[in-house]
């Protein structure tokens, strides 16, 4: 059998797949693309080509910067956050104690929870008039009356945050651990006969087996984070002040609150051009650890 | 004063008693080895000895301190492992100065000292490698070399050598041994390979589920083995085990007609397990002889390994290979009175009296 007849033969074979992708990611692409350069309205997507000049107005514009430093703040923050807070949990999880088992599968549990789920429920907790946190602090004597965490400015952001690294840092704890279970007894062994204290066996015997699993848990960690949709939608809609207003929404509401499928088409685009770099670079990154571990 | 003393060690894990009362009493400069298969509790005597695990009873001393609850760090002891354990992500000069490196020692000595480790172990041009960069065997040079800069009062290895290929195994073992010539230093060896402990130890620990079986010099414990443990787990190919009788004369051995003449100090009458070592039966006359029927000969190069039976039992019995025994032959194997090892069949203790 010749090799042309093998590879016309694996190209017919994908063509129904291939069909398909075209058809639900290939030709909504294409479709974007065009409407980022015509004034189109939602109703109708027929507007007129217009150019460069809804990038040339979202990139000069103040709200696109805001939102996008917006995002920054929240994606950094809450992945930080929940790196630490993954790795402390792992290595808490990793020691020898009795029910660690349980603790191990309990923790998982908030990860396991759908997005919505979550955010209705610490949507709940916040709530300023019968919520869990307003009741325990004033019961604590650590507020005095209670507040609308969701609807002040100043807390809106970081109530959002705690809500996501709840639900966040359970996967970075699970890589690390599973990192954890990979570091060699026998070099735990040799850094306690040579006498390395617990902060130095961290960082020469354990962290070269933790840094690339933890790597990859940063790169979906940020690459998710700076596309956050969900949680806050259901939590605060980008409010209040649009203090919590990120990239995506942002493009849900420039395309479907408005209406103007044109420029949120740009502005789509422009948020998928920034994942996709942020994606490269830490895959670039994610090479070079893997390269020095080995 | 000995270097190191071990009394009454126990270990239990759980319900299941690991070490059952180790005492051992070691001179500085001495190359103990600790023989045994695996689970016979050498490695966790070797761990106890080190802080990486502490006896459930019993006393570790190390020179004269008792060092049971002390922090490895703080025990004066160096271990080399089998998986050569090094720091993956510093090259081999930090890692052979990486105890010292930890304990604060300045750094123009710290660097001195690692040269001169290298020098002794022929890795200096690997100084600014990775662990990664290397073969097994210049990984356990490094590791060896990370134990020798600390000058400890004891090393410990355990089972250094069994990563490596058999040529390379054999070099490392020749190092070890000149090096330990060379230092005069106090070493426990753990070990599952007979002929490691034989060539290297001083003496030789031979242990079997939790128990010292036997602890002597190399020789003794091939000439002289304690236990039918002893006697088969060194030696290869293993010691051949008939079953026998007493008689006043010698032993009447199950299946053959004539007795052999052989003066054992024993009651007459009494069932003995008979050990002979393969490469002690020759077709040289001696004192004494077995008729012999051969059945498989395999020729290993500087000998010819011939399996065959005596009075319907199996024998082994490794034969210059100009002795051209083949298969089917009838020979008489002779061997010297003292290749006869009489052993109690109940509770596997040697029976000879010695001189």
């Amino acid at each position: 059998m010749s090799s042309t007849w093998l590879t016309t033969r694996a190209w017919l074979l994908m063509l129904p797949l291939l069909a398909v992708m075209i058809a639900v990611i290939g030709w909504p692409m294409a479709e974007t693309v065009r409407l980022s350069f015509t004034d189109a309205k939602l109703v109708g997507l027929t507007g007129h080509f217009v150019g460069l000049d809804n990038y040339a107005k979202i990139l000069s514009g103040s709200n696109f910067r805001g939102t996008l430093s917006t995002t920054a703040f929240f994606a950094i923050v809450s992945v930080g956050i929940e790196m630490v807070l993954g790795v402390l949990a792992a290595l808490l999880l990793n020691q020898q104690f009795y029910g660690r088992t349980l603790l191990r599968a309990l923790m998982i549990l908030p990860w396991a929870l759908p997005t919505i789920v979550n955010a209705t429920l610490w949507r709940l907790i916040y709530n300023p008039e019968y919520g869990a946190l307003n009741a325990a602090l004033t019961q604590l004597g650590l507020l005095g009356e209670y507040r609308s965490w969701l609807g002040e400015p100043g807390s809106a952001m970081a109530a959002l945050i705690l809500a996501d690294c709840w639900k966040n840092f359970p996967l970075v704890a699970l890589i690390a651990l599973a990192a954890l279970q990979s570091v060699p007894r026998d070099l735990i062994a040799a850094s306690l006969v040579d006498g390395a204290s617990a902060l130095n066996r961290f960082r020469f015997v354990i962290l070269p087996y933790l840094a690339g699993p933890l790597m990859v848990a940063l790169v979906l960690r940020t690459i998710e984070a700076f596309k956050v949709f969900d949680i806050i939608w259901v939590m605060t809609r980008g409010g209040p002040a649009n203090s919590t207003r990120t990239l995506s929404i942002l493009v849900y509401q420039e395309a479907f609150s408005f209406g103007r499928a044109g420029s949120g088409a740009s502005l789509a685009l422009i948020v998928t051009l920034m994942v996709t770099l942020l994606a490269l670079a830490y895959g670039a990154l994610v090479r070079k650890a893997a390269g020095s571990a080995a | 004063m000995s270097a190191l003393t071990l009394e009454r060690i126990a270990k239990n894990y759980g319900e299941v008693e690991t070490l059952k009362g180790i005492d051992i009493a070691l001179e500085s400069g001495e190359f103990l080895v600790l023989l045994g298969s695996s689970g016979c509790g050498k490695s966790t005597l070797l761990n106890i000895i080190a802080g990486l695990a502490e006896p459930t009873s019993g006393d570790v001393r190390i020179g004269d301190r008792s060092v049971v609850g002390v922090h490895p760090k703080d025990r004066d002891v160096a271990m080399v492992f089998q998986s050569y354990a090094l720091y993956p992500n510093l090259t081999v000069a930090r890692n052979i100065g990486f105890g010292l490196e930890m304990r604060h020692v300045p750094a123009a000595e710290r660097e001195k000292a690692v040269r001169e480790a290298a020098a002794l172990l022929q890795i200096e041009n690997l100084l600014d490698r990775k662990p990664a960069q290397l073969s097994g065997g210049q990984r356990q040079r490094v590791a060896i070399g990370r134990a020798l800069v600390r000058r400890p009062k004891i090393f410990l290895f355990d089972e250094p050598l069994s990563n490596l290929d058999a040529k390379l195994r054999m070099e490392m073992r020749s190092e070890l041994k000149r090096l330990h010539q060379m230092l005069k230093t106090t070493v426990v060896y753990v070990t599952h390979d007979q002929i490691e402990a034989m060539t290297l130890a001083t003496r030789i620990a031979v242990m079997r589920n939790g128990v010292i079986e036997q602890l002597d010099r190399p020789e003794a414990i091939y000439n002289r083995p304690a236990t039918l443990y002893v006697a088969t787990f060194v030696g290869a190919p293993p010691m051949n085990l008939l079953s026998a009788t007493t008689t006043p004369e010698g032993l009447s051995i199950a299946g053959l007609e004539t007795p052999l003449a052989l003066r054992h100090g024993l009651e007459a009458g009494r069932p003995v397990t008979l050990g002979i070592r393969p490469e002690a039966l020759g077709l040289a006359a001696r004192e004494t002889a077995l008729a012999f029927h051969a059945e498989l000969a395999e020729l290993t190069g500087p000998e010819l390994v011939v399996t065959g039976t005596v009075g319907g039992q199996k024998l082994v019995a490794s034969l210059p290979p100009a002795s051209g025994v083949s298969p089917g032959d009838r020979a008489t194997l002779f061997a010297a009175p003292e290749a006869f090892h009489l052993f109690d069949p109940a509770t596997g203790l040697r029976l000879n009296r010695d001189r």
